[in-house]
């Protein structure tokens, strides 16, 4: 190890570091102090601020920690950069519209916090089990957060979750238990070249199952509809970006254990399935939550294809990941700006948007285009690039069936565009529309519209990121 | 620099840059908009006549190329050239618009900053597509030019415009995503046999697919294609669109986007996949004819003259369709031609429709009768413009016409047989709606005060009406600009020897290579 390596390691591990210790003054701060009046989100965004100290260009290397439990590379860098850019901005909406009541500002953040880190060790995680402890770590305070508003709807959603959920994880402790009995060190280098027993497979399909619960690829999916209408708007966003990116990654990883064989098989179904069942299913929804929850499952099913394509699809679904989050989470806070209740705004809500708040009802388009993949925004590269590898690799058939259904998917992403701009506005519309949500929307936008024409810097990060997978 | 220099790219950037900047300005701002509209689209009308002139009409090679790295990884460049199809399409989109901004004028009394911009942003997208050589480009500027294309019409169209936007644009996308999946075969198959990346479009002319995989990327790009023309049977979307978009719309959606897809043909579907080109032209063929005689049978029970118009489009594209699919200079010749002909004088209908619209606001045969008498001017215009749409010789629609069928009788003797019942069927409808319209007595009494055509309103007309006589006798000019690429495209369709086969990995299944 050279002493870069060493001064690059140490901030690396120094920033969940400073997340804990923010997180536990969150948690803590309201034992001591009354009156906080949302402190905590101030906290929050100035941990997150200071973080940006310790951000260093990652040097070219992999290094290994606890015993090769956390793998430190430019892949973990990127995948870290990613979560700390999607939590900065969940952290951004809840303080420009609190998602928890404000007796629960601490819990809120400090779960946020655990979570962001849950996502960070699951993205590096060097072994099995590592990974699935820190699954658990990132799920178990996103089920409390589902909840954390203590009303009916909060608390269906959390319990839904947790339950299925909880059935997920015991699946994963299964599968792991009997790849444990097989390979005692479970690292991914050893399960790839482990040989291929029928006792293996069933523990590799158990942890596949597990981990296809947290990414929601059909018929895991169950419990991502309530759960985004239930959960506050800025926790689905948190869902929607960063707790499906860090299940994908796993996946993803699972996948390229194998050459082909029964396990690729069973993911091109997997694939299938999700891309068609899930954008059918969308078509029938009214809610705007429940809308972005069957996008988020159907683009679980666009990033399967891009697992197809070798390291050209290592690549496109690390380009995807940031793409697909940026207009997940602009859509996510337009829903935050609009909402009354608790489930969230219905698309016909947003009927004559595009005449009250044009600019808003320009960056929704924006994402729902890009989503949709029409070019020229970023989403139309994002899919290029994931089905290019695809084909690449002989899976046409699975690109038909993912460019089909993104033709589906059309129909409901008009569908809002059409209602903020073709449609009269309903009656009096409130907007709680604080600067900083709007500042995360324009951002947002600005992302989904340059990203892809200009899709070469992030493209190459992503390239970089994706060698050291 | 070279983007901005560069005149297809200068033509591509212009209008886009104008269309944004246009969004910054302050809605209240009315004339401001008007004239920012009205000002970049002539700016871009100039810089196409100085291309115009600049072209060498004997040349059969791609001019004003332009080539830029801009995905690397993916062999995916900016590169932009046109030959003489192409410089042709891009005139006459540059020819159209202003006079679409100017006949938007008073039509348009809502969100005029948003319709100018998405005006500009689809001349932007049009003139994109006509000059992309690079096959990632062209599907991006081919499917990027929807969306502004959707809002025209789905904010400011007819009755039942919502209807009318979502179907053309789920027509349109679920037409093309196989495309893409296609196009990413056609480069993957030349990334196994070439071992580079390239989405250039020249440089895949000279693929080397075999058979089977031609008649399976030619099915995915015909299919995309035939929904713009739009050819038999997959035309349902166009009646709808252009009933329901505003006048402006409805002359760039006929005039420009339906040569897209012939455009399409032309440059991509035959030219890359020429023996499945060679099995499918019959058919194509014959779908174009059975086009024509659908469409002018359904255009004569129509009472809605726009909707009329638009069938009578339909008949115009399958005579189009049957004049590309013969492979005989004349015909292709005289299709280009029609291409340029139907562009101006179908633009010239649903203009004259929309001057009638503004005034009555219904567009039933029924509610008109005896203009004549009240609008002199326009009765006289109507005239010219449905003469020409018929194909009189003298004007444009006859050369164009008469080439196609002289041509295609050669190759395909029946269908050209059946194609000319098309000419006198259009003669039938066209006729009978100018007579019920124009002549006879005065039906209505609302009718008795309508004022004749305005300063403006000549003002847009007039390039349209110099332009239908201009090329009725005088064909020449565009004739020798196409005939090169004519040329060329069907040399590249009579390419039947194949290469040995490239060897690309294929399997519908899990089944791994």
């Amino acid at each position: 190890m050279t002493p870069e390596i060493i001064d690059y390691a140490s901030r690396a591990l120094a920033i969940p570091l400073l997340l804990v210790i923010a997180s536990l003054i969150c948690l803590l701060l309201p034992l001591f102090v009354r009156q906080l009046r949302g402190t905590q989100g101030l906290i929050a965004i100035g941990s997150l601020t200071s973080l940006l100290f310790f951000l260093r260009w990652p040097p070219a290397a992999e290094v290994g920690f606890f015993n090769r439990a956390l793998l430190i590379s430019p892949l973990s860098a990127y995948l870290w950069a990613f979560a700390l850019a999607a939590l900065a901005l969940v952290v951004l909406l809840s303080v420009a519209r609190p998602a928890a009541p404000p007796e629960s500002q601490g819990e809120y953040y400090f779960l946020l916090f655990m979570a962001a880190i849950g996502l960070m060790t699951l993205v590096a995680a060097g072994d099995l089990f590592t990974a699935f402890i820190a699954l658990e770590l990132l799920s178990l305070p996103v089920y409390a957060l589902a909840g954390i508003r203590r009303s009916k709807p909060g608390l269906e959603a959390a319990y839904k979750y947790f339950m299925l959920g909880a059935f997920g994880s015991g699946m994963t402790v299964m599968g792991i238990a009997i790849l444990n009995a097989l390979y005692p060190a479970l690292t991914f280098a050893v399960l790839r070249s482990g040989p291929a027993s029928p006792l293996a497979l069933a523990g590799f399909l158990l942890v596949i199952s597990g981990f296809a619960f947290k990414t929601a690829l059909v018929p895991f999916h169950m419990w991502v509809p309530d759960a985004y209408e239930g959960a506050p708007t800025q926790v689905a966003a948190f869902m929607g970006a960063a707790v499906k990116a860090g299940g994908v990654i796993v996946l993803w990883r699972l996948f390229s254990l194998f050459d082909g064989g029964p396990v690729h098989q069973i993911f091109w179904w997997l694939t299938v399935i999700t891309a068609v069942f899930a954008n059918l299913a969308a078509l029938a929804q009214s809610g705007l939550k429940r809308l972005l929850a069957y996008s988020s499952i159907a683009h679980a099913g666009y990033m399967a294809v891009a697992f197809f394509g070798g390291a050209q699809g290592a690549q496109a679904l690390l380009y995807y990941l940031p793409v697909y989050a940026m207009a997940t989470i602009g859509a996510f806070a337009v829903a935050v700006v609009l909402e009354k209740g608790e489930k969230g705004p219905l698309i016909e809500d947003l009927a004559g948007l595009a005449k009250d708040r044009p600019w808003l009802a320009g960056a929704m388009a924006a994402f729902m285009f890009s989503l949709a993949g029409v070019p020229p925004l970023a989403g139309f590269f994002a899919k290029f690039y994931a089905f290019a590898g695809a084909v690449n690799s002989g899976y046409t058939g699975l690109v038909v069936v993912a460019v089909l259904m993104s033709a589906v998917s059309m129909y409901y992403y008009l569908k809002v565009t059409v209602t903020m701009y073709m449609k009269p506005a309903a009656g009096e519309r409130s907007y709680e529309a604080p600067g900083v949500a709007e500042a995360v929307i324009a951002l947002m936008a600005a992302g989904v519209l340059l990203a892809g024409l200009f899709s070469r810097p992030l493209l190459s990060l992503a390239a970089q990121a994706a060698r050291w997978f | 620099m070279e983007l901005l220099t560069n005149p297809l790219s200068l033509l591509v950037m212009l209008p886009a840059a104008a269309g944004a900047l246009l969004l910054l300005v302050p809605p209240e701002k009315e004339h401001l908009l008007k004239r920012g509209a009205l000002g970049a689209t002539l700016l871009v009308l100039l810089v196409t006549l100085k291309l115009y002139a600049d072209f060498d009409p004997a040349l059969a090679a791609m001019q004003f190329t332009l080539q830029r790295a801009w995905l690397p990884a993916y062999g995916i460049s900016y590169f932009l050239g046109i030959d003489g199809i192409s410089l042709l399409m891009i005139a006459l989109t540059a020819v159209l618009m202003p006079i679409s901004v100017l006949a938007s004028f008073n039509y348009i009394k809502e969100g005029r900053r948003a319709y100018y911009a998405c005006l500009l942003f689809l001349e932007a997208g049009m003139i994109g597509v006509f000059a992309a050589l690079d096959l990632f480009v062209f599907y991006l500027f081919w499917e990027a030019m929807l969306i502004p294309m959707y809002f025209l019409i789905g904010i400011w169209g007819g009755p039942r415009r919502i209807y009318a936007a979502l179907k053309f644009f789920i027509y349109t996308m679920a037409g093309s995503v196989l495309m893409l999946a296609a196009i990413l075969w056609v480069a993957a198959a030349q990334h196994a046999a070439s071992g580079a990346w390239t989405f250039s479009i020249p440089a895949l002319y000279s693929g080397t697919l075999t058979g089977q995989a031609q008649f399976w990327l030619f099915a995915a790009f015909g299919l995309a294609f035939a929904v713009k023309v739009p050819l038999f049977p997959f035309h349902t979307w166009l009646p709808d669109a252009h009933v329901e978009a505003p006048t402006a719309g409805s002359v760039l959606l006929a005039g420009v986007l339906l040569k897209m897809g012939v455009y399409g043909y032309l440059r991509l579907a035959v030219p890359l996949f020429p023996q499945a080109a060679a099995v499918f032209a019959p058919w194509l063929a014959g779908l174009g004819v059975v086009g024509i005689i659908y469409g002018s049978l359904v255009a004569w029970t129509q009472r809605d003259m726009k909707k009329m118009v638009a069938y009578s489009s339909v008949a115009h594209l399958g005579a189009v369709m049957l004049g590309i699919m013969a492979f005989e200079p004349a015909a292709v010749a005289g299709a280009v031609l029609q291409m340029v002909n139907h562009g101006l004088s179908t633009g010239a209908l649903f203009l004259l429709v929309g001057v009638l619209y503004e005034r009555r606001h219904t567009r039933l045969i029924e509610d008109y009768g005896g203009l004549a008498k009240v609008m002199p001017g326009f009765a006289a215009v109507f005239m010219l413009v449905t003469l020409s749409s018929i194909g009189l010789p003298g004007l444009n629609g006859f050369v164009g016409e008469a080439l196609i069928l002289f041509g295609a009788f050669r190759v395909y003797p029946w269908l050209t047989g059946l194609a000319v019942t098309g000419v006198i069927l259009s003669a039938v409808y066209m006729l009978g709606m100018y007579q019920q319209t124009v002549f006879g007595p005065l039906r209505h009494t609302e009718n008795k005060v309508l004022p004749d055509l305005s300063a403006r309103e000549w003002l847009y007309l007039a390039p349209l009406l110099a332009f239908i006589v201009l090329l009725g006798v005088w064909p020449n000019p565009v004739l020798k600009r196409a005939m090169p690429a004519v040329g060329s495209y069907i040399s590249l369709a009579q390419r039947q020897a194949a290469p040995p086969p490239a060897d690309v990995k294929i399997s519908l299944g899990g089944k791994l290579p």
